[in-house]
């Protein structure tokens, strides 16, 4: 097969690089093994939130002007901050496209509640986690039901209600946690108390059970203006489900992320992929690319662990393949690698230094900003120094950030997939 | 300042600890146990697990060996729950000295320990992944046993009798009166209450801290420490306990224990102010996996799970020795006749399979000394949960409805107790731990009857966390359970859950490559990313909770 762009890696980044790609006429093809970051991830799109030592970014695009002068490695820095800002917005305009509706606070960080009840600056969130009408209730000091599923596993409001009561912003806000029976309206063969966010929104997916829920909802909820939720109300219909929900009791409903998986998360993840389809874009799900053929400084194709030997040829190349988590860097006892082409890779020697002390440490663990060493132009170099200047390598296989501690990992993924879109558009114009 | 008047006090909740709280609870002496800790925290929780035959220790300290054998076969009819008869083979590499075999089979001989002379196919059909170039063997009946259980089973049953255990409290001095020590002041650690227990006779048994203890009533008692580390791998590569044949030395020994498997171990002299500071060294971790892999290849295709290392509480008899060399013999001091001080015994030496017989011996002196003439009841008295002999079939029809996978690891890990854990009802047997099999209703149990104060306990009592995701998700919930069943507040629950992560990475540091690693960044990300963990401010004493 021949395209004009083989991404290998169907997460965050790839996904956008490949919308970007195929939007503007592309053949482009995604592959990618398994699930990706995003079913996981919160499912808010974190840009920079963090300047370290506690200090919290609020004006992100302001704090980036800086910040990429002195951190040229960045792969921020090798974006330019102009251009994070149009990926981002580009980013949002797709999604909207799919019916999920991100909230910014113009350009500045906004606060979303954690599972454990802590603050986390980020830059888009759902509307069901953030928006006007809450930041308005909020303001009022309106009361807030935080409430569960009696004995489901993977959340507990009580953890996070005592963190907010901590937190100056909610110190005069009334919080009062309330319980709904648990849905007896799954399979009967399965253990309801086992039952992941999944599974629960899988039912909320169908409408059958919602007037039901709606009336207990009001019932726990008491005088509360709005009620907190663990999300798991739904994947494809959420939207519609959550205005009907909210119609129904009266009241603001907004969501909590849980434990992973991430209902959030996989509603981004699919918004993605139907983009993606709907410009025409190929995605293969399942399989995994093991290697390519190289000749004279360029990567001419490669070959996927299913398609035996049919490779898949194309004009450029992406590798989004993510970090250690989704396989796109393996360590071993005393080396870390790219296994795919054997790429160079920005990481220490010394294993003891691959993490810091303690498993909370102040400044993050080192492993997290190792990745495939590449050039501004985010071209990678093969083992023996020989630069590919047809593979972008973009997301979480970049190295020099530190996601976490930053608090910059949609992001990053997000403007560098976006980035190497246009770089490539640019190279075939 | 708090009071507790009671007839024996025992300090340290070690396997040695609890076996004499217990066996001076069948006795019927009132007792109190004091852990600094939680039981089972210190050296009993980090050894490898052998039930050892004997035959490692025949030909170097013949009494020894007769010891173990004697206890094994006690401890297989009283510790049920706690044992897999899994047996042992000794086996012979090419690079080793062939004439250790012939001598071994001699030295058991003297001990009474029964070994047998296996072809080397015999050998490779009992443990199908050992190395092929073996060139002889040797069965043993070895077997391994879980300390975890072992110690939360004396305890139990102490309790059940009557006896008092408080744990996370430490002992800091010695309360003398004029040439008798007649009580401990003690503190809490998690709470800062102070406290003072007054008794007839005061059990040391505090392992190698015990240097410290007799110092404390002014009493001088060296003790001789020598590290040594473990690796575990996350996969039951062997079914038998695999020893080398050859004088004993590092990473000879490989123990199949639950769902995994683990190499020991090495040896090496600490110097006594380093043993709470002691961690794995990146050379040892090299030489258990390469010793490892000539006994059995699979090692190294094998993810590591975690590592750690624990302190030998040898008794220095005298002189400078080699940390090997030294007798593994119990030592009981009666510090009325050695050091004229009154009211205070010290048992301390031995082997975690051996904590029975040491029980015996520390209770023998206490009732001595308390003028109880009871005699010792231990060698016949099952604990609890071995009661009778594990019965899966039965089990699993008892509790039919309830998946056959929860119920066979309940039973593994309580024995008998199962009727006091499991229920038909869904909640009690909804899964929390998914590596482990641990369900909710477990968790009660533990919470309830277990002395668990927090996970890091619950982890000891029930293997929650232990797996090959090492606590990613499980860690959450079960933090949420302790609010529920009112274990702790809301407050605590967020600390215990920074606590159990951090010990938990103690482990996992030291061999942080390959899977390890990438379900370190994982669980990180949920943790610090997702949650936010690491920022979440914990109030000091006396602030609002
Ligand atoms: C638990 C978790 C929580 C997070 N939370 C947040 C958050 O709240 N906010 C935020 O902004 N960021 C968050 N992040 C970070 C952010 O989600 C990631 O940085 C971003 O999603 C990475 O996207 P990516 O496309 O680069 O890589 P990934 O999402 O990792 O995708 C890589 C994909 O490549 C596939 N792949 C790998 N190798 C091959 C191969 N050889 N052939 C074919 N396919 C291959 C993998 O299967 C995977 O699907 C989180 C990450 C994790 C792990
Ligand atoms: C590497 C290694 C491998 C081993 N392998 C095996 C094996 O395979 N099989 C086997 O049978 N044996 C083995 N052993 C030996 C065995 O682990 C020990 O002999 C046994 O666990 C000692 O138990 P204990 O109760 O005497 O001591 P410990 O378990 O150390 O108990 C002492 C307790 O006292 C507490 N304590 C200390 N100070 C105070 C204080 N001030 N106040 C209150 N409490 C205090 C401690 O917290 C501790 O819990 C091994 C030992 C090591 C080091």
């Amino acid at each position: 097969m021949r395209y004009d762009c083989v991404i290998i890696g169907g997460g965050l980044s790839g996904l956008t690089c490949g919308i970007r790609l195929a939007e503007k006429g592309a053949r482009c093809a995604v592959i990618s093994t398994g699930m990706s970051a995003l079913h996981f991830s919160s499912g808010s799109i974190d840009l920079f939130g963090n300047e370290g030592e506690g200090k919290i970014v609020f004006r992100p695009f302001e704090y980036l002007e800086k910040f990429i002068g002195s951190n040229p490695l960045h792969p921020y820095a090798r974006c330019g901050s102009s251009r994070v800002r149009e990926a981002l917005f580009y980013f949002r305009d797709q999604l909207d496209l799919e019916d999920i509706d991100l909230y910014n606070n113009d350009d500045a960080n906004h606060f979303h509640v954690t599972t454990l009840g802590t603050l986390k600056p980020t830059f888009f969130s759902q509307r069901s986690v953030f928006n006007e009408k809450i930041r308005l209730a909020f303001e009022k000091k309106s009361k807030i039901a935080a409430l569960n599923f009696e004995g489901y596993r993977d959340f507990y409001p009580e953890l996070a209600v005592i963190n907010l009561k901590r937190n100056v912003l909610f110190r005069n806000i009334e919080i009062s946690s309330g319980k709904i029976l648990y849905p007896d309206y799954g399979d009967p063969q399965r253990n309801p108390f086992e039952y992941r966010s999944i599974d629960i929104a899988r039912i909320f997916d169908t409408e059958r059970y919602l007037e039901d829920l709606a009336a207990q909802i009001r019932t726990a909820a008491g005088d509360a203006a709005f009620a907190a939720m663990p999300a798991f109300l739904g994947i494809t219909n959420f939207k519609r489900h959550h205005q009907l929900l909210q119609q129904l009791t009266g009241l603001l409903i907004y969501e909590i992320p849980t434990l992973p998986p991430s209902i959030l998360g996989m509603r981004i993840d699919n918004a993605l992929k139907s983009r993606f389809a709907a410009l025409g874009g190929v995605y293969i799900a399942g399989d995994t690319v093991r290697g390519g053929t190289i000749a004279g400084g360029r990567l001419e194709s490669v070959f996927t662990e299913n398609g035996g030997s049919s490779a898949l040829y194309a004009g450029s190349f992406v590798l989004a393949s993510g970090s250690f988590f989704s396989g796109g860097l393996v360590s071993e006892f005393s080396r870390v690698r790219e296994p795919v082409f054997g790429l160079r890779v920005y990481s220490h020697a010394e294993r003891s230094k691959w993490h810091a002390q303690e498993f909370f440490p102040r400044n993050g663990h080192p492993f997290l900003e190792f990745g495939v060493e590449t050039d501004e132009r985010f071209n990678p170099l093969t083992d023996d120094g020989q630069r590919l200047g047809n593979l972008y390598c973009t997301g979480a296989l970049l190295p020099h950030y530190n996601p976490i501690r930053e608090g910059s990992g949609g992001g990053v993924a997000v403007s560098t997939g976006y980035r190497a879109a246009e770089l490539i558009l640019a190279g075939n114009r | 300042m708090k009071r507790i008047e009671t007839e024996a006090i025992v300090i340290g909740g070690g396997a040695t600890g609890a076996g004499t709280l217990r066996d001076l609870s069948l006795r019927g002496v009132r007792a109190v146990l004091i852990e600094k800790s939680d039981i089972a925290s210190g050296t009993t929780g980090r050894n490898h697990g052998l039930l050892h035959s004997g035959t490692r220790y025949a030909v170097n300290d013949l009494e020894s060996a007769r010891e173990c054998i004697r206890e094994n076969k006690i401890l297989k009819k009283i510790a049920r729950h706690c044992i897999e008869d899994t047996g042992g083979l000794f086996v012979t590499l090419p690079e080793d000295d062939p004439s250790y075999h012939g001598k071994l089979i001699e030295h058991c001989k003297y001990a009474g320990i029964r070994c047998e002379e296996v072809s080397v196919q015999e050998a490779l059909r009992i443990e199908p992944n050992l190395n092929p170039n073996i060139l002889a063997a040797l069965r043993v009946p070895d077997g391994t046993i879980d300390p975890f259980r072992l110690t939360s089973a004396n305890v139990l049953d102490a309790q059940e009798r009557g006896a008092t255990v408080l744990t996370h409290t430490g002992v800091s001095g010695i309360i003398r009166e004029g040439d008798r020590a007649i009580g401990v002041r003690c503190r809490d650690r998690r709470t800062g209450v102070e406290l003072e227990v007054f008794g007839g006779i005061i059990v040391n048994a505090s392992g190698v801290w015990g240097q410290e203890i007799c110092a404390s009533a002014g009493i001088a008692l060296r003790m001789f420490p020598s590290k040594g580390s473990m690796v575990i791998i996350d996969y039951r590569i062997n079914n038998v306990v695999v020893n080398r044949c050859r004088v004993p030395s590092d990473g000879d020994i490989i123990v199949p224990g639950d769902t995994v498997s683990l190499i020991g171990t090495t040896s090496k002299k600490v110097e006594y102010d380093k043993i709470d500071e002691i961690t794995v060294d990146e050379d040892e971790i090299a030489t258990l996996l390469e010793s490892g892999e000539k006994l059995i290849p699979n090692v190294s295709r094998t993810r590591v799970l975690r590592a750690y290392c624990g302190v030998r509480p040898l008794i220095a008899v005298s002189g400078e020795m080699d940390g090997r060399e030294i007798s593994r013999g119990i030592v009981l001091i009666d510090h009325e006749r050695r050091d004229s001080v009154g009211g205070l015994i010290t048992i301390a030496g031995g082997k975690l399979m051996t904590y029975r017989l040491m029980a015996e011996m520390a209770a023998d002196l206490a009732c001595a000394k308390l003028k109880v003439r009871k005699k010792c009841r231990t060698q016949k008295t099952a604990l609890p949960g071995s009661e009778r002999k594990l019965d899966q079939a039965k089990s699993v029809k008892f509790f039919t409805g309830i998946p056959n996978s929860v119920v066979g690891s309940t039973l593994y890990r309580h024995g008998q107790r199962i009727r006091n854990i499991l229920h038909r009802e869904k909640r009690n047997y909804g899964l929390i731990c998914e590596c482990e099999m641990v369900t909710e209703g477990e968790i009660e149990y533990a919470l309830k009857k277990l002395n668990v104060k927090d996970i890091v306990d619950l982890r000891r009592r029930t293997r929650i966390g232990m797996g090959p995701c090492q606590g990613q998700l499980c860690a959450y919930r079960a933090a949420g359970l302790f609010v529920k069943y009112d274990s702790a507040t809301s407050a605590e629950s967020n600390k215990m859950l920074v606590d159990f992560l951090e010990e938990r990475w103690k482990g996992i540091k030291p061999v942080l490559w390959g899977d390890a690693l990438r379900e370190v960044e994982f669980c990180y990300w949920i943790y610090q990313g997702l949650f936010g963990l690491g920022d979440v401010r914990f109030p000091e004493e006396g602030e609002d909770r």
